[in-house]
């Protein structure tokens, strides 16, 4: 006793939670270890008698007494908290029935006697009690008894306090054991309940309304009140409708939209209080307009989840329909915003489905039926007003196209209707609106028709047995008439209408029926789907066949459209795409391409890439039509190919006539068949995932060598029997096996194409083409697995170009046509694949070293890109032969020591040829660089020595040397390059940092020539570097970048530019990342920018670099004022804003662009 | 600004209806079909070596000062009293800015230009009609270069006091004057702030 006492006592005068939780802890080990003895729970209870008694005793006095009554008060509750904290510790199945029976009736007391101190513990000591094992139902209903007794001064009690009580309600009411208690004394009457509401109607708290709204829905839903105390009930939560919430500072974690759920959780509990939510709903909603969108939101969302909610719809929502929806027409039909609309509509929509019945269980169809009839007698008349057309049939499609049974019972006459106004439109607009009416009708069936097994099986039964006819005359009756008006000479607005048109006829084509059997065919005829696509082909080939005068319109919404419209078609009307082909290939061939105009190229052009895009972005489904057929996902890409090879060389010679720049007819087909494999590839993986593609191992099977045994024509022979019994090529739609195919046959078109490009004179390859078919066998070979393209020998094929003989194997670098085909390949290979070209002697060897004469620049870039892939794809590792290894050392050995010889040279014939080679020396170092090869350190003090030469190369290489470390697009993984993550930190420590002293400006006993020189090269690799990586050496940079803006002594005019391109890029850089370590140079760098743009805009010389320079140099002076505090900036603005002022006027737009923007930056600066 | 609009209806162009200097122009196509056309009809077919670099040379040539230009210029600035920019209420108008002598026929780039805007202000009472002007005057003088001379006036007949509303945007000293005026400094900088 003692002890319980002195616990309590503790507690009492404790006021911290941690100490006070110990209290109770303890003492509830002290009753359990006594196993609830009475004499313990007994002193357990007694011990705060001292703070009790007083208050029981003389209450009113207390109340009187304000100066010692609040701390007894305070006292008293902590007293009562000792004992609840004490339950809340105590194992729950300690106390025995009799001794919760006697703390209950305890605690309960408190809310007749105690409304001041009492409440909170008892709350949470009942709650507790409540949780006991040996808790008896009617215990609760004691409970909930002596509770209701604090009456009205429940709403003085704190909101804790409440919430506390709600939670101990809650838990009682859903508890079964005591809810059928609740039920069997109480009845319907449910007496409790009325208590209930008188005590709790006032809420105003949210945290505790969220627990109140639960505890209303469940007394609704589960008690089955009489028509009384439901009506009591609706009143007390209808009241709160619509809910808010008041924004406050201290957010509580409840939002008003949790609130409006909840209240919306009481309205649609059960269907009893339907009777009185559907008035009172619609009542508020016809208040006009007083109600704003978030309250009509909130009233349409609530009445569509009693619509969904409540069960036996015949009697509890047909008899409100008619209501419902006369006050919800006018919200679509002269609604304007888009919210109310959507959720009206979703509100009819769940109605039509309602009345429908379930997916297991059907109602009786005259209630959907008188439905539907009501919606449409009050729509029909408004399709033919064009200011309501939208809108009607927006309310017409909600409820038709609901569900199945009213799309069925409904579709024809609604059609009809638009068919009789389509005869007479009152403008093309209206036309449009019916049209798109129309449209989503069939869109609309598309997809139940899709979804059609997921409902009732009388579903399938009714979209088996549809009438059809309807659907079959819509081309003829509707669309067909339509478009014939419109088509000649469309205006904008026609335009839209004939788009319109195509959709449809892409929608009508994709329709499809279920054949008596249950299989799904095309619902239109094959005369049919090919007058449709024959009318759509018409309109994308009508470019090349009008002449440039006839088609001067820029604007190709409509082609476009018919580019969407026929990709659809084709994909269920898989015919339709030969159709296509064949049209396309007569129409091209009826051409002569031997010396095309501009504008029939581009036609040609457009036509291809549509002709690419229709077959190839969507992988074809497989639906029967009214011929049985046969089908492979990959059709339309076979049917492309084979026609586009069938198509090229569309002229014999490559043209020179339009310069080196403009493409010819015959560099769009390999265009197309490039971009016909990157369509195709992005299609499968956006069918089966990128993972799914990449994961998927193809063993080894030498497809090179099955393609030895196939005629030149396969393509055009497995186009003629397409999916033919046993052919490899019959697959599903969803195998991933159809990208493996996609490849493979990809590879033969690569073949093909390398076989005829390698033939022998350049013929029809212009250089156009070469590239686009270079790229392409890069995309082709790349997207192969290693194993594949170790077994199909592709790194043999990169100099054979897949040629049967073996005799006549490139041997040395040659001319560009050579080079970029093998760049092709070598491009695309895994650095596994490639291992046979490093032999001594072997292709690596003899393609990277030697300096072999060149024709055109071009070829020294192939050869340079060559370089780059070999040195770099090289995987070396333990197993690797050593002579593999020294290969490779040979070749970097080979260009540090011509490197050396050639800059040496004091006076060398041809900078041309030297740079060209030096090109290639440097990207074979990068390449070798990229994967940080260590025997490029060897070369460095070479490289070093030979940039600091003081002859003309030796120019010309520190100009260079950025080379190295320079974003090469073949040096990326997505090329298979071996690219370390931090190969550009390890070039520029290695090759740019040494030289960052003897660069600097007069360093003691440095030549000023070799100090320029090594500026040059530190400049030009730095450029090419993220700023990080050079981020600790700005000391030293900075003083260089502003000498290269001022000094250009010593350098030829095209090194010295390029020098000072480099720092002004460092500079924007550097003022972009850390500005704040220019600070110090601001005069230099001010200055020398301004110095930079003055002496190249007084140039007679112009050019793109001085160009560049201009407008970087303004691009710094702009950066400046932003970055750094006025007081350090004011001393330059004057002259700035003079120099940028004129600057404005600069003959180049995007200079003058940049000093506008320059100019406002130093307008903000006060002088 | 709780006060009635002068012209509370006007009406208001799209902004791709606005003049601009892209559609001049062959127009590059851009149909559902063009998403792989960088890669296969790319502008510059060679992308190996030094040449790939320059693919910036098509903006970098030159181009002197045109109307289109100073239309840019003025066009993004806002009106006072709508949400929208003085080219999408056509106040502002691209057949009604003259530069003389033109600067593409100009030897020298430092002789004087003159460049003409004739504002249509929406309605002829409007008398925000002197703000705009002003408006258009300081962005013009902002973004120009120091040998250009502005000249901001209202179109013959779009206004019913043309004459003084060119007289006060003419005079020099007045301009200055209404730009000393905080009010009136506040005003122009905002309805400058829509300028990029």
């Amino acid at each position: 006793m003692a002890q319980f006492k002195q616990w309590a006592l503790e507690y009492v005068l404790s006021d911290d939670e941690p100490a006070q939780l110990e209290i109770t802890k303890k003492a509830a080990k002290e009753i359990e270890s006594s196993r609830a003895s009475s004499t313990v729970v007994g002193n357990w209870a007694a011990s705060v008698q001292q703070w009790m008694t007083p208050a029981s005793a003389d209450d009113d006095k207390m109340e009187d007494d304000d100066g010692g009554g609040s701390g007894d008060i305070i006292a008293r509750a902590k007293a009562l908290g000792f004992l609840a904290g004490t339950l809340e510790a105590l194992d729950k199945s300690v106390l025995r029935s009799d001794q919760v029976l006697r703390l209950i009736g305890f605690f309960g007391a408190m809310f007749s006697y105690d409304h001041k101190a009492g409440i909170t513990a008892s709350a949470k000591a009942l709650r507790q009690l409540y949780s006991m094992k040996n808790f008896k139902p009617n215990m609760g209903i004691k409970i909930l008894d002596d509770v209701c007794k604090i009456k009205e001064d429940f709403r003085l009690q704190v909101a804790v306090t409440r919430l506390e009580i709600y939670e101990l309600f809650l838990g009682l009411i859903q508890d079964p054991a005591v809810s059928s208690e609740l039920k069997h004394k109480y009845g319907s009457s449910c007496g409790f309940v009325v208590d209930l509401l008188q005590v709790c109607q006032n809420e105003r708290d949210p945290r505790n309304l969220m627990v109140w709204f639960k505890i209303l829905a469940l007394l609704i839903k589960d008690y089955d009140p009489s028509t009384e105390v439901t009506e009591e009930l609706f009143k007390v939560f209808s009241a709160y409708f619509p809910i808010s919430l008041r924004s406050s500072a201290t957010p509580i974690g409840i939002t008003a939209d949790d609130l409006k759920e909840a209240v919306r959780g009481c309205f649609s509990a059960h269907h009893r209080v339907a009777d009185l939510a559907f008035p009172f709903l619609i009542q508020k909603l016809d208040q006009g307009d007083a109600v704003t969108v978030a309250v009509k939101l909130d009233i349409l969302k609530t009445i569509q989840a009693c619509i969904e909610q409540y069960e036996n719809p015949q009697a509890n929502i047909v008899p409100h329909v008619e209501k419902i929806w006369n006050s919800l027409k006018y919200e679509v039909r002269n609604g304007e915003v888009k919210e109310t609309i959507d959720a009206t509509l979703d509100v009819l929509r769940t109605i039509a489905r309602k009345l429908d019945g379930t997916k297991t269980y059907k109602l009786d169809v005259s209630l959907l039926k008188s439905y539907v009839d009501l919606v449409s007698r009050d729509c029909r008349d408004d399709l033919a007003n064009p200011t309501y057309t939208k809108q009607a049939g927006l309310l017409l499609m909600t409820v038709i196209s609901a569900n199945i049974r009213a799309y069925v019972l409904y579709n024809a006459s609604f059609i009809d209707t638009i068919r009789q106004n389509l005869r007479q439109p009152k403008s093309p607009s209206h036309t449009r609106d019916l049209l798109l009416l129309l449209n989503s009708l069939l869109k609309t069936r598309m997809e139940l028709f899709r979804d059609r097994q997921q409902g009732h099986s009388d579903d399938e039964d009714s979209l088996r047995t549809e009438s059809r006819a309807h659907l079959d005359t819509l081309f003829h009756d509707v669309y067909l008439p339509v478009w014939t008006d419109k088509i000649k000479g469309p205006v904008s607005e026609e335009k839209d209408v004939l788009k319109q048109v195509i959709q449809g006829l892409a929608l009508l084509v994709s329709q499809q029926v279920l054949q008596p059997d249950g299989s799904a065919v095309l619902l239109c005829s094959g005369s049919v789907c090919s007058d449709i696509c024959s009318l759509l082909i018409s309109t994308i080939t009508k470019g090349l066949t009008l002449s440039s005068n006839d088609n001067a319109t820029e604007d190709t919404a409509v082609e476009d459209e018919a580019v969407l419209g026929l990709r659809t078609i084709v994909m269920n009307y898989t015919k339709g795409y030969s159709e296509l082909a064949s049209r396309v290939k007569a129409e091209i061939k009826s051409r002569d391409w031997a010396n095309p105009s501009g504008y029939s190229l581009d036609a040609l052009k457009d036509l291809l890439s549509r002709f690419t895009f229709i077959g190839c972005s969507e992988i074809p489904s497989n639906i029967a039509t009214d011929t049985p057929r046969q089908f492979s996902p990959l059709q339309h890409f076979i049917t492309l190919t084979a026609s586009l090879l069938e198509l090229f060389p569309l002229s014999p010679y490559c043209e020179s006539t339009r310069g080196d720049e403009g493409a010819s007819a015959n560099s769009h087909v390999i265009s197309s068949l490039h971009a016909s494999i990157i369509w195709f590839r992005d299609a499968c993986e956006a069918k089966y995932g990128k993972k799914a593609l990449a994961l998927d191992p193809s063993g080894s099977q030498d497809w090179l060598d099955e393609f030895k045994r196939l005629p030149e024509d396969w393509l055009l022979q497995i186009q003629r029997d397409v999916g033919a019994a046993g052919s490899a090529l019959a697959l599903q739609g969803d195998d991933p096996e159809v990208y493996r195919q996609f490849l493979k046959l990809g590879l033969f078109v690569v073949r093909s194409l390398y076989r005829s490009a390698s033939a022998g004179a350049r013929g029809p390859w212009d250089e156009t083409a070469l590239v686009q078919l270079s790229q392409m066998a890069a995309l082709v070979v790349g997207r192969l697995d290693e194993t594949l393209q170790v077994s199909c020998n592709l790194a043999y094929e990169a100099f054979n170009f897949f040629r049967d003989t073996t005799g006549l194997l490139l041997q040395t670098p040659s001319d560009l046509l050579n080079g970029l085909l093998t760049l092709g390949i070598l491009q695309g290979l895994w650095p596994g694949a490639m291992a046979g070209l490093y032999n001594p002697g072997g292709f690596a060897e003899r393609f990277t070293s030697g300096t072999p004469s060149f024709n055109t620049s071009r070829e020294s870039d192939i050869r340079a890109a060559i370089g780059a892939i070999l040195a770099n794809k090289f995987k070396s590792g333990p197993s690797t032969p050593a002579q593999e290894v020294e290969v490779l050392k040979r070749v970097l050995d080979f260009w540090g020591d011509w490197l050396k010889k050639e800059t040496a040279d004091p006076s060398p014939a041809d900078s041309t040829t030297f740079r060209a080679h030096c090109t290639t020396a440097l990207n074979v170092i990068a390449g070798a660089a990229a994967r940080q090869e260590p025997h490029v350190l060897t070369l460095i003090p070479a490289l070093h020595q030979a940039a600091s030469t003081p002859t003309p190369n030796g120019e010309i290489l520190a100009a260079s040397l950025g080379l190295i470390i320079k974003q090469n697009p073949l040096l990326t993984t997505e090329n298979h390059a071996i690219v370390r993550r931090f190969h550009k930190q390890w070039a520029y420590a290695h090759l740019a940092k040494p030289l960052l002293q003897s660069a600097q400006p007069g360093s003691p006993g440095s030549d000023p020539l070799a100090a320029t020189r090594c500026r040059v090269a530190v400049l030009s690799i730095v450029a090419n570097c993220p700023f990080t990586v050079y981020q600790d050496d700005l000391a030293p940079l900075i003083r260089l970048l502003v000498t290269a803006l001022g000094h250009r002594a010593g350098l030829s005019d095209e090194t010295a530019w390029s020098q000072t391109v480099a720092a002004l890029e460092v500079l924007v850089e550097v003022l972009g990342s850390e500005p704040e370590a220019l600070t110090g140079h601001l005069r230099a760098v001010i200055g020398g920018a301004t110095g930079v743009y003055q002496e190249c805009a007084a140039a007679q010389k112009k050019g793109v670099v001085r160009t560049l320079c201009r407008r970087l140099a303004l691009q710094v002076l702009g950066a400046v004022p932003g970055r750094f505090e006025e007081r350090h900036v004011r001393a330059y603005a004057p002259p700035t804003q003079r120099v940028l002022a004129v600057a404005c006027g600069d003959p180049v737009r995007r200079v003058r662009e940049v000093a506008r923007a320059a100019r406002g930056s130093w307008a903000k600066v006060v002088v | 600004m709780e006060r009635d609009l002068e012209n509370a209806n006007p009406t208001i162009l799209n902004v791709s209806q606005l003049p601009s200097r892209q559609r001049k122009g062959p127009a590059t196509r851009h149909g559902p079909d063009s998403k792989c056309d960088s890669i296969v009809f790319p502008q510059h077919h060679w992308p190996f070596g030094s040449s790939s670099s320059s693919d910036e040379g098509d903006d970098d040539g030159e181009d002197p000062v045109d109307a289109q230009d100073i239309y840019d210029l003025i066009s993004t600035i806002s009106d006072p009293e709508h949400p929208h920019t003085l080219g999408q209420l056509s106040v502002v108008r691209l057949p009604d800015i003259h530069l003389d002598p033109s600067p593409a026929v100009l030897p020298d780039p430092d002789s004087l230009i003159t460049v003409l805007v004739e504002l249509t202000p929406t309605i002829n009472h409007c008398s925000l009609a002197t703000v705009i002007g002003l408006a258009v005057r300081c962005r013009l003088e902002q973004t120009l270069p120091p040998n250009y001379r502005v000249d901001v006036r209202m179109k013959v007949g779009s206004h019913a006091q043309d004459d003084q509303v060119n007289k006060q945007l003419g005079d020099k000293e007045r301009v200055a004057a209404a730009l000393e005026n905080d009010t009136l400094q506040r005003m122009v900088d905002k309805m400058l702030e829509t300028c990029a």
